[in-house]
């Protein structure tokens, strides 16, 4: 497949010969010259890599970095259907309680050793005690074995319609396989080999936390013969390396691309949108349809939003039109959405969110009634509010404003993000360092599933920040799990919609999509997929 | 000599010791959690309680200070708590960086500061003098980050001379290396280049009042010898405190200068490692930054008594 | 009627005179002291020329300069003209109070050090401590752990400005208190308090308000620094600093929102510098011949 010349076997002999007994510095500082003969790729992502065990964490660059170097076992296409990718054969029983999966051949880990049915078991193992969609299924689970060297056995008590869905999903944590050794370390504690069987390499050497990550191709990777699509199909790599460059300054990251020192920026801030397109190579290029959803979570347990006329008077106040305009600005990037599970996703749906239509005069006016039927006593709200994300700075701005239109006093608490988030988990009252009303924001993707989205349940006290508890949307989540299709789920799911807006479970602030700016001109064949930025297919021009 | 050094060594213990229970006070007694950074968004109160426990965040405060005092002392600085690796491995990673960036502004703010400094005293009173002083006063006026972007927006957007960010390692060659820190350097420096040209200025004009001076240009001692072998040499004592003193605003300025440019430093560590309150990075930065700043002012201090053989310990 | 007129009209340019005679000596008192009266008596007037700084209309987002908004708007739709005028209160407020609460807390340690030996020692070496550590880090670690509000970053930036302040006034005092009139006065027994305040204080005023000025103005750029790096006022409270801060996304698409603040930031500080310097020739000779 790929021509060797003699240049490719030097490196191969420097980079897995000698690489290992001269010291890192040197290692390091000896490939310049081959950097720029070789097919590279400079791109800045969305943040920065500081976990590298993506099992562990939920945290998005995590899963960035494990879509390079691991492989799933099934694999979402781009039409969001489940395919599979490391599985070759695959079947279910009559009963549908067995479901055989076969590796296919060629799959190696990076050290040269054959993958086995038993690291994937292992694998299986780990990342169940991580994830919502894996601990719901494996409610259902009696055994999950290796049953030859090849061929992994899953064996439920009863039916269980999501099996397919839940290992292919692009939602973080993925459903990706390590060595056994590695899948063996404890599900609580970070890995710290990182060996994978995926299309690139991660050159640990390389790798500077808060600066860069640099990642090689992986050439005894053997791609599916299927076209690329999602994180299924063929991932054939045309790249000799990828450089993560972590920046933290958005204007610096701009400059950087018009001027062509890099080739791809993830996030560019929307307002400059313009900007960018105007300069000669650069394209703008939605990857990830389902884009973001914004969450304006309650906090359910201290007055006022422990009231539900309080809860509702905030839904009625809170303008999607303003914080969309205020925190992404431009209407083509951005739209209003009734849906707790995504629009445009097959559960968007938008029952009970009528209100949301009604002139915002008209909303703001029940609102006032609802605040003075809750017996809100005037004590301030506190808004937490993170200044150095630009958009949670924006909502939480609008937010504020909102609600003091509708008679609500407002503290806004400001802090940086680091701050939000450990204020946020605090069940004291306000004034005991609690909160009311914190702003955070989530995938498209992972929203869309009633399931996976911790952000989804309504257990009271253990459910996520803010702590909803509502019996009726308990029981119909595991009603949408037990469904047997799609069609049955999407019923379910209207109920569920609704349900929510009436006890106001938490209020979505819109959604949108965050475009990715790339230098045409430079590379091409970049895989739309929500959640994960794929390198392999992507080749330089 | 010797033992005058011994004692000014001493005398940073205590101040190092300050430093430290500073740091830690500060960051150890206010809210901040980082197990629940750590933890996530998708994590449960379970969670994060077991990260605190791994991390010893559940322990006495006392003992994690004696702890962390013990092992600070012996070169130990912990482990990042995010990154998992051990703070002096990330520290010596960006050392370089930030090393290269100061010492060039170092080299090219001292000099031109030097030189303007001592033409407008030569001149004083002059156009030259009043463009000295001026561009001295508007030096420090404007935020380090808006000069930067300025930089950037003439002389990388527009006129494509220079790279906007990034820092290529001197390894790849000096002039790569160089061509990457010369807008940080001018960014960063001008604060600098302000300061302390106003100091050689104020002191050159001192020493050049003095009798010796004029017997000197009576003698007809060419300007040049009179101006840099005379002047310059007793002059020097204010000019080097300042630059010692000016190593702090080098620091800070540091900090934010790697964040526009993009530079891999110790800076853009810390300022991360404050946002995730990962405290191990924090207090190793903190405690580093302050030593090179007492060790520089202790270098500062020994240099006046080759610059002026009259202050003897 | 006439002699009325004469009355007013005599001394009048008396005063101009002597105001020219007195910015044709200090020019830099002059133009600097002019500047931030100007600046001054639009920040204390702003209810009066300017409208809501802090409501916004997410709609009118990056307006250019108009007729309904003269300074344009920024990216949450608020008026840039307001911000500005009411972000010199808030800008001067953080430089003035930094430079009060920096000096008073640094006169008060400098004063006890220089005179009494014993605290001498503890105090210097805490003063040596601080000022080791890097002012910025300092800061952003202050505010990170304390929270963003105007108030915090106030005490954030001032920390570090003490030991500079109490330095100064240590040396002063050692220098002053072994002077024969400091002498006489403790030999006529006067109490020690008396003597610090009545004796040694008033030395050490000139040179304090100078510092105090570039306090002042040193203030105000860091407190842009630490907006910048998402650790200063919160951002609902306009400062020149954070609205250049959050602006400098749109310095290539709406540079208006940046301008305005900007070159009051600029313009203030430079002032204030140059205030600084022309005082520090009146008040203090000495540190004049040194600076």
């Amino acid at each position: 497949m790929s021509k060797i010349t003699r240049r490719t076997v030097i490196q191969g002999a420097l980079a897995t010969g000698t690489a290992a007994a001269i010291p890192t510095g040197i290692a390091v500082h000896s490939r310049p010259a081959r950097a720029q003969a070789a097919k590279q790729v400079r791109m800045v992502p969305h943040g920065d890599l500081r976990v590298l065990d993506p099992i562990w964490t939920t945290a998005n660059m995590s899963a960035y970095h494990g879509a390079m170097i691991y492989d799933t076992l099934f694999g979402y296409d781009g039409d969001l259907n489940p395919q599979p990718q490391m599985v070759g054969k695959h079947g279910v029983s009559d009963d549908k309680k067995t479901y055989t999966f076969e590796l296919r051949d060629g799959l190696k880990w990076h050290d040269g050793t054959d993958v086995t049915a038993r690291d994937c078991v292992a694998s299986l193992r780990r990342w169940i005690a991580r994830d919502g969609g894996g601990q719901h299924m494996m409610q259902r689970v009696t055994d999950i074995a290796a049953s030859d060297a090849k061929t992994i056995k899953i064996v439920l008590k009863e039916p269980y319609g999501l099996i397919y869905e839940v290992l292919a999903k692009t939602s973080t944590p993925l459903c990706f396989m390590m060595k056994e050794e590695v899948a063996a370390t404890d599900p609580n504690q970070q890995i710290t080999k990182h060996i994978g069987s995926g299309p690139f390499k991660f050159v640990e050497g390389e790798y500077r936390p808060g600066s860069r990550v640099v990642y090689e191709r992986n050439a005894a990777y053997v791609p599916r013969s299927e076209p690329a699509s999602g994180i299924a199909g063929g991932k054939v790599v045309k790249l000799d390396r990828v450089i993560w460059d972590i920046m933290p300054d958005a204007q610096t990251a701009a400059a950087a691309l018009m001027n062509g020192e890099i080739e791809f920026f993830e996030v560019p801030p929307i307002d400059i949108i313009g900007a960018l397109e105007a300069a000669p190579g650069v394209k703008i290029e939605v990857l990830n349809k389902l884009g973001n959803v914004g969450y304006c979570r309650l906090n359910h347990l201290h007055a006022p939003f422990n009231n539900l006329k309080a809860r509702q008077a905030a839904q009625l106040a809170v303008s999607q039109d303003d914080f969309l305009r205020a925190a992404v600005g431009n209407p083509k990037f951005y739209q209003t959405c009734g849906s707790n599970f995504t629009c445009g996703s097959p559960m968007g749906v938008e029952d009970g969110s009528d209100m949301l239509k009604l002139p915002m005069a008209q909303r703001q006016a029940r609102a006032r009634e609802l605040v003075k039927e809750s017996g809100y006593d005037g004590k301030p709200l506190t808004v937490l509010h993170a200044t150095d994300i630009h958009v949670m700075n924006q909502a939480a701005q609008v937010i504020a404003q909102n609600l003091r239109q509708v008679g609500f006093n407002v503290q806004l608490a400001s802090s940086d993000w680091g701050g939000v988030v450990t204020r946020r988990s605090n069940k004291n009252p306000p004034d005991q360092g609690g909160w009311n009303v914190f702003f955070t924001w989530g995938g498209g993707n992972a929203t869309a599933s009633p399931i996976n989205l911790f952000g989804h349940a309504a257990t009271g006290q253990n459910a996520w920040f803010g702590w909803p508890q509502n019996d009726l949307h308990e029981t119909l989540r595991n009603e949408w799990a037990a469904a047997a299709n799609l069609e049955a789920r999407r019923e379910i799911t209207r109920r569920m919609n609704k349900n929510m807006f009436d006890y106001v479970h938490d209020i979505k602030t819109g959604q949108w999509v965050a475009p990715v700016a790339y230098r045409a001109d430079r590379m091409k064949g970049m895989l739309a997929v929500p959640e994960v930025v794929p390198w392999w297919n992507v080749e330089r021009v | 000599m010797a033992a005058y050094i011994a004692r000014r060594l001493l005398a940073t213990i205590p101040v190092m010791a300050i430093v430290g229970i500073f740091v830690f006070m500060l960051l150890h007694l206010t809210p901040g959690d980082p197990a629940a950074i750590i933890a996530g968004d998708n994590a449960t109160e379970q969670n994060i309680a077991a990260i605190r426990a791994r991390l010893g965040l559940d322990r006495p405060l006392h003992e994690q200070f004696a702890s962390w005092v013990w092992n600070t002392v012996r070169g130990d600085l912990g482990i990042s708590m995010f990154s998992n690796m051990p703070v002096t491995k990330l520290v010596l990673q960006r050392a370089e960086p930030t090393i290269a960036l100061t010492i060039t502004t170092l080299i090219v703010a001292v000099t031109i500061a030097i030189t303007v400094g001592v033409l407008a005293a030569w001149k004083v009173g002059t156009l030259l003098d009043r463009a000295v002083m001026g561009f001295a006063v508007m030096g420090f006026s404007v935020p380090v980050f808006v000069v930067g972007y300025l930089l950037v927006y003439v002389f990388s957007m527009k006129l494509k001379w220079l790279p906007v960010q990034g820092y290529v390692s001197i390894d790849q060659g000096l002039w790569p290396c160089l061509r990457n820190l010369i807008l940080p350097s001018v960014a960063l420096g001008l604060a600098y280049v302000a300061l302390i040209a106003r100091i050689t200025r104020a002191s050159m004009l001192e020493v050049l009042a003095e009798d010796y001076i004029r017997t000197a240009n009576a003698k007809g001692v060419a300007t040049s010898n009179v101006l840099l072998r005379h002047a310059l040499k007793n002059a020097a004592v204010p000019i080097v405190t300042v630059i010692g003193i000016g190593v702090a605003l080098l620091i800070s300025g540091v900090v934010i200068t790697e964040s526009v440019f993009n530079i891999p430093g110790v800076g853009r560590l810390v300022v991360d490692a404050i946002a995730r309150r990962d405290y191990p990075i924090i207090q190793g930065v903190m405690i580093i930054f302050s030593g090179v700043y007492v060790l520089v002012n202790l270098a500062v201090d020994l240099v006046y008594t080759f610059l002026d053989p009259r202050i003897r310990y | 009627m006439t002699t009325a007129i004469i009355a007013a009209d005599c001394p009048a340019p008396a005063i101009a005179d002597r105001l020219r005679i007195f910015a044709r000596r200090n020019p830099t008192i002059a133009i600097g002291g002019t500047l931030l009266a100007l600046v001054s008596l639009a920040a204390a007037a702003a209810p009066l020329i300017a409208g809501d700084p802090i409501v916004f209309m997410p709609i009118n987002r990056l307006k250019p300069p108009s007729d309904e908004f003269l300074l344009g708007t920024d990216s949450l739709g608020r008026d840039v003209f307001a911000r500005t005028i009411y972000g010199a209160r808030i800008s001067l407020l953080v430089g003035l109070t930094v430079a009060l609460f920096a000096v008073a807390i640094g006169l008060g340690i400098g004063l006890a050090s220089g005179y009494y030996r014993r605290v001498d020692a503890v105090v210097m070496r805490l003063m040596d401590g601080i000022m080791a550590i890097p002012a910025i880090l300092l800061a952003i670690a202050l505010v990170s752990v304390m929270g963003s509000s105007v108030r915090v970053v106030i005490v954030a930036i001032a920390i570090p400005e003490i030991p500079r302040v109490a330095r100064l006034v240590r040396s002063v005092v050692l220098s002053v208190r072994e002077l024969p009139y400091v002498d006489a006065a403790r030999a006529s027994g006067s109490k020690v308090r008396k003597i610090l305040l009545r004796h040694i204080l008033p030395s050490t005023i000139p040179p304090l308000i100078v510092q105090a000025t570039y306090i002042c103005a040193s203030a105000i750029l860091v407190e842009a620094g630490l907006s910048f790096l998402g650790a200063g006022t919160p951002p609902e409270f306009p400062t020149w600093g954070n609205m250049i801060a959050q602006s400098r996304l749109y310095l290539a698409i709406a540079p208006w929102t940046i301008f305005a603040p900007g070159a009051c930031l600029a313009l203030v500080v430079l002032s204030i510098n140059l205030l600084g310097d022309g005082l520090r020739d009146r008040l203090d000779p000495r540190l004049a011949r040194r600076m």
